[in-house]
Parts: C-alpha cells; sequence; structure tokens
C-alpha cells in the first residue's frame, strides 16, 4: 500500500462505488429473503450479527458473551487494521446517504465540534444497555435500513408493483406480462399478501431526515450522529492503514473542499482524523500532485477538538441514567398495555433485554401481523415487535420469528412448542358481534380457529333486535383454557374497524 | 382400527339408508320451489340405466340436472374411440360413488363411470383443478385438504385425455400457497403427475358479474378459473358449523376474494357462485371425512376413513350424495337447497341414475 499513481487511485475509487451497490443490494436481499416463503438458509439476523455495536448494547444488556457476535468482532478486528471502511465501503445506510447527497454539497461545511455528537449518543445507548434499555440501538444504522426496508420500501414495492399488475391484467394482451412480474418477483423479493404497517410514519421519517441531512454537508449522519460510526471511529482512530500527505503537496486544498466527510483539516497541513476517514479515496483522486497515499501508521488519532473528553463522558452517563430513569417511570412499566401482544414465547422482560429493534422478525412473519410497537410499550419497548392481529395472525404453522431472531429475544420454539405457546387470550365483545346482537348469523371466527380442539365453540343463544325480533342464533364462546392468542378470529371478524373478537394480554400472567 | 369399524359401520348405514334416504329426498323443500326449479330437462343427456345403479328412481324420471353448458363440455357420448373405453355394458352415469382402499383406483373407475375423461376433456384444453387446501396446517391424513392421490389421478387423467395444460389451485384461508400447497402433499403428487402448482395471485382476481345471481350480483373472482376450458372441483366433505358441511358448492369460495363477507347468507351466496363458476366436473374426496372441528381439522379423533369418492358433472348432486356419509339429508344443507332451487343441479338423489361401484 505504499506509492500508487493516480490512475490505479481512480480505480480503487471505482472498484469502492462497486462494492457499495453489491452490498446494498446484497443486504437488501438479505432482508427480503428473510421472508417466511423464501427457500433458503441464510436471513438478515447474519447481516445484524456484523454490528460491533449491537453486539456490544445487547451483551451489556444481557450481561453475557454472545457468541452470535462473533462476526462482529471480526469487523471490529478488521476496522483496527484499516479503518472506517465498513462506513465507506459496506455499510447500507451510508450508501443510500452517499446516493443521496446534493452535488454541490461538498462546497457545505459543519462545525468540525459537531462530529463529537456521536460519541455522546454511542454512549448514551451502551448506558442505556447497561439498565437494560436497548432503545438506542433504534438508531444503529444496520437496524434502521432493516427497518425502513421491512415496513416501507419493500411493502411500498409490493404495492406499487401489484397495481401495475392489475392494471396490465385488465389489458388482455399485457396479461402475460402481469403474469411474468409474479413469476420474477414473488416470492423471491416481494410477498404475496401485501403488508401494512403501523407507526410507520416516524420509521419513515427518521430515514428520510438521515437522507435530508445531507442538505447541511454530506454524509453529516455518518459525522455527526451515527452511533455505530461512533464506534467505528474510535476503533479506527488506531488502526493500522492510515491517510498520508506526502511532500508534494503545494496545499492546493483540493482535498480538502472534495472530502465527504470534512475531516481534511487545511490548519493541520490538509492532514486527516483516521476515525473520521472512511477512504473513500476522493482526496487522493483530487490531489493534482499525486501526494496523498494510504499505508500503515500505529499511531492514535487523539487531538481532534471534538474528541470524547471525561466531561463529555460523565454528562452522557448522567443523561443516560436520568434517561433510563424516564423510561422505568412511564406508565407502562406499571401496567401492561392491554394489546401489548408478544410474539410466542418471548417474556416481555426478557424480550426487552435483547430485543435489537431490527425488525427482522417483521420481515419473517409470514401474514405482516407482527409489527412495531409504538406506544404499547413504552420507551423502553419502542419498536419491539407486537403482533396486531387486525393487520395479521399468527400463523399456527409457523414459527419464523424465533428463527430469525439474531438475539434469541423471540425464542427459537419448535413448532409443537410454538402452537402452545399463548400469546393472549381471545375476547368476544357481545356488543359488537353479529351473532350476539342478532344482526346476522355469524360464526367467522369459530370457523377460523385453527387449534384441533377449536378454543371458540357456538352456543345456541336466544337473540332479539329491532329489525329481525326474537330468534335463535349460534354465538362465539372462547373456551380461554384453550385459546392461544393466535388472533386469526379477530383477524377475519367481519365487523368494521375494531373486531368483535380480540386477542388481549393474558389477564392471569 | 377404531376407524376401520367405523368405516364398516358407516358402509352399513350408508347401504341402509340409501332407500330411507331415496325416499326423504323426495320430500318437497319447505321453500316449495323445488319442483319447479330444474327446467333444463332439453339439454340433459339419454337416460341410461347402468347395472351397477343401486337406487333407481321410482318414477323413472329422466335426470333432471342441466348437463355442463355446452360447449365447456364436449358431447356426453365418448369422443375418443380407443381411449380409455367404458366397458360396453356401461353406459355414462349420472353420478358415480365408487367404494375402495386405493385412492387412485377409485378415482379412475368413478370417472370411467361418468363415461371417461375424455368426455370432459377435449386435446388441447387448459384444465384448471381446484382442490381444497384451506391451510398449511396438517398433512392430509387429517381430512382438511383434499386427498393428494386424488388430486394427481385426476391430473394424470386429464393430460391422458389430451390436455394442453392442468393447473392445480387454491387460496389457502390461512398459511400461504406455497405453504400449504406443500404442507398439504398435493404439490409434490402433482407436479409427479404432470401438472402445476399456480399460486393465486392478487391481480388474477377480477370483478365479475354473476347473472343469475338471487343475492350476490357481482364478486371478485379469479380470472383463469373464469377461463379455463375445464373446471374440476375436487372438494373434500368437511364439518362447518355454519354450512354444517363443507362440500363441493363451499369448496369454490377458493375462487373468490373477500371471503368473510361471504358469511352474511352464506347459503344463498354460494349458490350464486356456483352460477358462475359452474365447475364442469365435481369430484368429491371422501376418502377420509372430516366429522367435528372443521373445516380446519388438526384432531385425527375427528377424521373417519371411508374410502370414497363421489363422481359428477353435477355439483349438486355430488354434494347430496355425501351428505349421506354425515348421516345428513341434502336439504338440510342451506347451499344444496339453495342452488337446487335456482336448478343449477339436482339433490333428489332418487331420481338420479348412480352408479355405486366397489374396487
Amino acid at each position: 500500500m505504499a506509492m500508487r499513481p493516480r490512475v490505479a487511485v481512480r480505480q480503487w475509487r471505482w472498484a469502492r462505488r462497486a462494492v457499495q451497490a453489491l452490498s446494498l443490494l446484497a443486504f437488501t436481499l438479505l432482508v427480503l429473503w428473510t421472508a417466511r416463503d423464501v427457500p433458503g438458509p441464510l436471513g438478515a439476523e447474519g447481516l445484524l450479527r456484523l454490528d460491533p455495536l449491537a453486539g456490544a448494547a445487547a451483551m451489556l444488556s444481557l450481561r453475557r458473551w454472545l457468541p452470535a457476535f462473533i462476526p462482529a468482532l471480526i469487523l471490529l478486528a478488521l476496522t483496527l487494521a484499516l479503518g472506517r471502511f465498513w462506513c465507506g465501503w459496506l455499510c447500507p445506510l451510508g450508501t443510500l446517504v452517499d446516493w443521496s447527497a446534493p452535488r454541490d454539497g461538498r462546497a457545505r461545511t459543519i462545525p468540525r465540534r459537531w462530529h463529537g455528537l456521536k460519541y455522546g449518543l454511542l454512549l448514551l445507548t451502551l448506558v442505556g444497555a447497561l439498565f437494560g434499555s436497548l432503545t438506542l440501538l433504534a438508531l444503529d444504522p444496520l437496524t434502521i435500513f432493516v427497518r425502513t426496508v421491512t415496513t416501507w420500501l419493500a411493502p411500498g414495492a409490493n404495492w406499487l408493483v401489484t397495481q401495475a399488475q392489475i392494471g396490465l391484467y385488465r389489458v388482455g394482451p399485457l396479461e402475460g406480462l402481469a403474469d411474468a412480474l409474479d413469476g420474477a418477483l414473488r416470492p423471491l423479493v416481494l410477498s404475496y399478501k401485501q403488508a401494512h404497517y403501523q407507526g410507520l410514519l416516524p420509521i419513515a421519517g427518521l430515514f428520510l431526515g438521515i437522507l435530508a441531512l445531507n442538505r447541511l454537508a454530506p454524509r453529516a449522519w455518518c459525522r455527526i450522529l451515527c452511533p455505530l460510526g461512533g464506534l467505528l471511529s474510535l476503533a479506527a482512530k488506531g488502526s493500522w492503514l492510515k491517510r498520508k500527505v506526502g511532500d508534494g503537496c503545494v496545499s492546493c486544498g483540493a482535498c480538502a473542499r472534495d472530502c465527504r466527510m470534512g475531516t481534511i483539516d487545511p490548519a493541520r497541513d490538509y492532514a486527516s482524523d483516521s476515525g473520521e476517514c472512511i477512504l473513500c479515496l476522493d482526496c487522493a483522486v483530487a490531489c493534482p500532485r499525486g501526494a496523498i497515499t494510504f499505508g500503515p501508521n500505529w499511531r492514535y488519532d487523539a487531538d481532534w477538538e471534538y474528541d470524547p473528553i471525561r466531561r463529555q463522558a460523565l454528562g452522557m452517563l448522567g443523561l443516560g441514567v436520568a434517561g433510563a430513569a424516564l423510561a422505568q417511570v412511564l406508565p407502562e412499566r406499571a401496567q401492561p398495555h392491554p394489546y401489548r401482544l408478544r410474539p410466542p414465547g418471548a417474556q416481555e422482560e426478557a424480550l426487552l433485554r435483547a430485543c435489537l429493534r431490527c425488525g427482522i422478525c417483521l420481515r419473517a412473519c409470514p401474514t405482516h401481523g407482527l409489527q412495531p410497537s409504538l406506544h404499547e410499550a413504552g420507551i423502553m419497548g419502542l419498536w419491539t415487535p407486537i403482533l396486531a392481529p387486525r393487520l395479521g395472525h399468527c400463523e399456527y404453522s409457523c414459527n419464523a420469528c424465533g428463527a430469525a431472531c439474531p438475539t434469541g429475544a423471540i425464542p427459537p420454539l419448535a413448532l409443537a412448542e410454538k402452537q402452545r405457546a399463548a400469546i393472549g387470550k381471545a375476547y368476544v365483545a357481545h356488543d359488537l358481534c353479529l351473532a350476539w346482537t342478532g344482526r346476522a348469523p355469524c360464526i367467522v371466527c369459530e370457523e377460523m380457529c385453527p387449534l384441533p380442539e377449536k378454543a371458540i365453540v357456538l352456543e345456541t343463544v336466544a337473540v332479539h333486535d329491532a329489525a329481525q325480533g326474537a330468534r335463535t342464533l349460534q354465538a362465539p364462546v372462547v373456551l380461554h383454557e384453550r385459546c392461544i392468542g393466535c388472533g386469526l378470529c379477530e383477524n377475519r371478524c367481519p365487523v368494521q374497524g375494531e373486531a368483535a373478537i380480540r386477542v388481549r394480554v393474558d389477564p392471569l400472567t | 382400527m377404531k376407524t376401520l369399524s367405523r368405516r364398516r359401520l358407516l358402509h352399513m348405514a350408508a347401504a341402509a339408508g340409501l332407500g330411507l334416504a331415496a325416499g326423504a329426498c323426495q320430500r318437497t323443500p319447505a321453500t316449495g320451489q323445488a319442483a319447479a326449479s330444474p327446467p333444463a330437462a332439453a339439454t340433459t343427456a339419454p337416460p341410461t340405466v347402468a347395472p351397477t345403479v343401486v337406487a333407481p328412481s321410482p318414477t323413472g324420471a329422466l335426470p333432471t340436472a342441466q348437463m355442463p353448458a355446452p360447449g365447456a363440455t364436449p358431447s356426453p357420448v365418448v369422443a375418443t374411440p380407443g381411449a380409455t373405453a367404458t366397458p360396453a355394458s356401461e353406459a355414462p352415469a349420472y353420478l358415480a360413488a365408487v367404494h375402495g382402499e386405493d385412492p387412485e383406483a377409485i378415482t379412475r373407475r368413478a370417472i370411467l363411470a361418468l363415461g371417461g375423461m375424455e368426455r370432459f376433456v377435449s386435446p388441447g384444453y387448459d384444465v384448471i383443478v381446484k382442490p381444497n387446501i384451506c391451510n398449511a396446517n396438517h398433512g392430509y391424513e387429517y381430512a382438511s385438504t383434499t386427498n393428494p392421490t386424488v388430486v394427481a389421478t385426476l391430473v394424470r387423467l386429464c393430460l391422458e385425455a389430451g390436455a394442453q395444460r392442468v393447473r392445480v389451485m387454491d387460496n389457502p384461508f390461512a398459511g400461504s400457497g406455497e405453504q400449504a400447497y406443500a404442507r398439504s402433499g398435493i404439490r409434490e403428487a402433482v407436479e409427479a403427475a404432470g401438472g402445476e402448482m399456480e399460486i393465486m395471485a392478487r391481480h388474477r382476481f377480477v370483478e365479475s358479474e354473476i347473472p343469475q345471481g338471487v343475492d350476490l350480483k357481482s364478486w371478485l373472482f379469479y380470472k383463469p378459473i373464469l377461463d379455463a376450458d375445464l373446471v374440476i372441483n375436487v372438494p373434500i366433505a368437511k364439518h362447518h358449523s355454519m354450512a354444517r358441511l363443507t362440500l363441493g358448492c363451499k369448496n369454490l369460495m377458493g375462487c373468490i376474494e373477500d371471503r368473510s363477507a361471504m358469511h352474511r347468507n352464506l347459503g344463498q351466496r354460494i349458490a350464486d357462485l356456483v352460477s358462475r363458476v359452474a365447475p364442469q366436473l365435481t369430484v368429491m374426496d371422501a376418502v377420509r371425512i372430516l366429522t367435528a372441528n372443521g373445516p380446519t381439522g388438526g384432531n385425527l379423533n375427528d377424521v373417519l376413513l371411508t374410502n370414497t369418492v363421489i363422481a359428477s358433472h353435477d355439483i349438486v348432486a355430488v354434494d347430496a350424495y355425501t351428505t349421506r356419509l354425515f348421516g345428513m339429508q341434502p336439504d338440510e344443507i342451506e347451499y344444496i337447497a339453495a342452488a337446487h332451487r335456482m336448478g343449477l343441479g339436482a339433490m333428489l338423489l332418487a331420481e338420479l341414475d348412480i352408479a355405486e361401484l366397489e374396487v
């Protein structure tokens, strides 16, 4: 890695762009392939296992070593050797941030002190984890990526393609094209069932906000806020491979103008912080003298004005403690929300301690009934999975969420075990139910109940309504000792809006 | 062991009940419209009383239900000489009920008794077979999904009769098509037989008028089913708490979207679906039947091994016959009565030419 001619540098930059695109594609496909219908062993839980921030936070919160995160350790070791190559070459969110930066963005600058914020966010995340809350992993770039693809981009693409298909299908000769789209995209990329996600606006807003930060300066998210960037930055400061400015430098300033991380400092002879350099190679290409090279240097870059200092660390520690206390005194911690239905087998406290908020389980759920909780589990449980039966039930013959979870926050249950694990219990709202109110004969909930011994039975009841007078109808009664709360009854209840049969948390546990 | 003795009991009951049932079926349904219902005698096949007919009509009347719509099905005469020939002694029956332990053999025998698959399939036909694959929860031995051997045998028969393409599909109400096709064993059997499984994708459901509909005037139908040269309906006989039984007519609910809304006035609405989908051949899988906790099943104690396949061009007649396996009368099932009233088929079994066979 000594001196290279500029032609070679250009080739390296092209290689980086290609690797970025391939990596984004691979990560996107990994997320999509987590869906239950797709055959194959690989899912995006592998993606999260690469994440040293998620790994460190989960280990702090669970207070034990998690071998699942060995890939993250390898990434950290590679960062010690090569610097923040992850950010510049592989991170799917980083690539999207790059691609959405305005063309004239390089001219924009932000105060360099702001770069220190990400260390604060990193520390806050780890302090939160120590107090058993992984909520701040919601800001980890990988979880943001998986969550956004899962809840917005994939269902959105699915909707667009389906609408196009419906349109094409109506035009006789184009029928084949509509069918071909199906053959090509489903189930490998899109799903057969259209997903709908609750609380999507904040998820989409966070993603768009990150891209919009580019208006401040290129890669502003990666420079200022990204907590994983912060962790990798602290490692990269001591990396073996570092940027060097050679004797040929004529102080033209081209490299500083072109640096997308804003880390090349004219006041320091155009030196840069290896904790901020993402090895994009733009400076090496920009340098008219070919004076910029990358080579070995073991020095730890610890003299930048935004580097974390003890005072800041103490402040964040205090903020973390105060934040944890705030999250713990919200009412959701005193009394469970009645519809906080956790995936089968998941125990509330264990789930909060282990859930990375990545949303892989949402993608794995074939009915799209697993949803990111917004308020149901308080701040402690933001974007953790809950079942919303109106949007999708827990499929009797499926245990995909537990299999997909990278940390075991949702335990990997065998199917027979999962079929006995109660999520909640169903309750009939007698003043909504078509049968109980006498408005119409209806047994859909009983029909749908998938249990071999149905947990919903029908009773013949005398009903009376103004329109049809007195008569008898079959009306549903739930046998709670059998019900596992899968929510298929609630999902299919023909009553508009809130169903006349609803699954709530088991009143006895 | 238990199922065997149950089965024998059932057979005895069925045999004994035939005469009774025949008589009972003569009762005019409560609505009183039945007598006026099937007006289509002009289109019916010549009556043929096969030697195997168990319950000849006391009146000797012609089969009264409509034959498959002209053009949709080939002529009742066996079209291809030399193909799997009907035994010379056996003229095509109106309905065949075949009993035996080999699902493939009884399926083949039932179709043969109707005059062979060539009666239904012309060379080059695009055929859709519609079994009941209601969910992905259990294998076929739980009797919630159609027997894969019965389905695969029909696929083979169609291909042997010259069909160009045979697709098999259903729209499960829980679990994805992919999962349910695999779990039911139907994918494997159909693909081995040379058929294709098709996922019923959303875009192929189109709003379609139901000209004869009494309650429903239009609904979202799966267009390829409406367009196919031949639709073979292959239900499995199951318990259902509202309809009482899930049979051939109710199996057509897999051809539509927005099923929950069907349950208001279910009987009439199912009959309206029958009028629109009008499958030209219905083959009831009663190898195993589900007697409780249907239509989802999952409990082998609710399963009865009845080793029977019932086939006819008349979906209503097949359903009417199948009620016997549950010790019921056709007019106890609302959709059978409604379809009969609309002239979509015959539920008065005593008037039909039924081939009752053992293999």
